[in-house]
């Protein structure tokens, strides 16, 4: 079963995070490289990716004639992706017990987080919804 | 240049698609298969994933001793992820332009269904 675990974070906690000191970047950093190698020997690893900070961020609507419009104006509260892991488990449990992990990584100070972590399953296809 | 775009929506607006006639979801899907297979001929598609129905989704923290703390209550107002696209194309403008035809894709009776697609760039290395 695939598994997708998200990081999300407000504008206001993204700018937190580019304010913390080297040192702490660098073993937040190291902490998501370890984890993910974690995740790569123990063969349940898909895929990971990083995004770019919110304010490049664009939201896009067809127009009367399909073409796009962009607004870049969000909702101050509204939670935006920071990174995510795919990962292919036996099931729910194991996804929980690596989110938690993941959710410990290495805040400010060397302090362990405790970000939340949303927890999806991945479909392999639309008809798994049932529909 | 990598893209990813999201197709969000809270659980009314999910409620609302499965309530749509199996016909205009078939057209719906079909015009969205026929994005990805555009994007594949143009080298730009890299990966899409649909997402199982929010009621199964689940927050997740570490406590002290590691072990996972689930929960899975969210507001009515939350948007969860319903799916997404990767795509590696030349410009920004290229990834908006491809968002406002998944935005394009017809919904009930036809009619686009308009919804926002967020667009966002991966960070490097």
């Amino acid at each position: 079963m695939k598994y997708i675990l998200m990081m999300n974070a407000k504008k206001s906690d993204f700018e937190a995070y580019a304010r913390w000191s080297k040192q702490d970047l660098q073993a937040n950093v190291a902490f998501m490289r370890s984890f993910t190698k974690e995740l790569k020997d123990s063969g349940v690893f898909v895929a990971s990716e990083g995004l770019s900070w919110p304010h490049e961020a664009k939201l896009v609507r067809a127009g009367s004639k399909g073409e796009p419009i962009t607004d870049g104006v969000f909702p101050e509260s509204k939670e935006f992706l920071a990174g995510y892991w795919i990962i292919d488990v036996e099931g729910p449990e194991q996804a929980y017990g690596i989110a938690a992990r993941l959710s410990q990584g290495r805040g400010t100070e060397g302090r362990t987080g405790s970000m939340s972590v949303e927890v999806r399953q991945v479909l392999s296809g639309h008809s798994d919804l049932g529909l | 240049m990598k893209y990813i775009l999201m197709m969000s929506g809270t659980k009314a607006g999910v409620s609302g698609y499965q309530a749509w006639p199996q016909r205009d979801r078939d057209t719906h899907m079909q015009t969205l298969r026929d994005l990805v297979k555009d994007l594949t001929e143009t080298g730009e598609f890299v990966a899409t994933q649909s997402l199982a129905d929010s009621k199964e989704a689940k927050v997740v923290r570490g406590e002290k001793n590691g072990l996972p703390v689930t929960d899975g209550i969210f507001p009515e107002s939350k948007e969860f992820l319903l799916g997404y696209w990767i795509v590696d194309v030349a410009t920004p403008e290229r990834a908006y332009v491809i968002a406002g035809r998944i935005s394009a894709a017809p919904g009930p009776g036809g009619i686009p269904t308009n919804m926002p697609i967020e667009v966002r760039q991966f960070a490097a290395g």
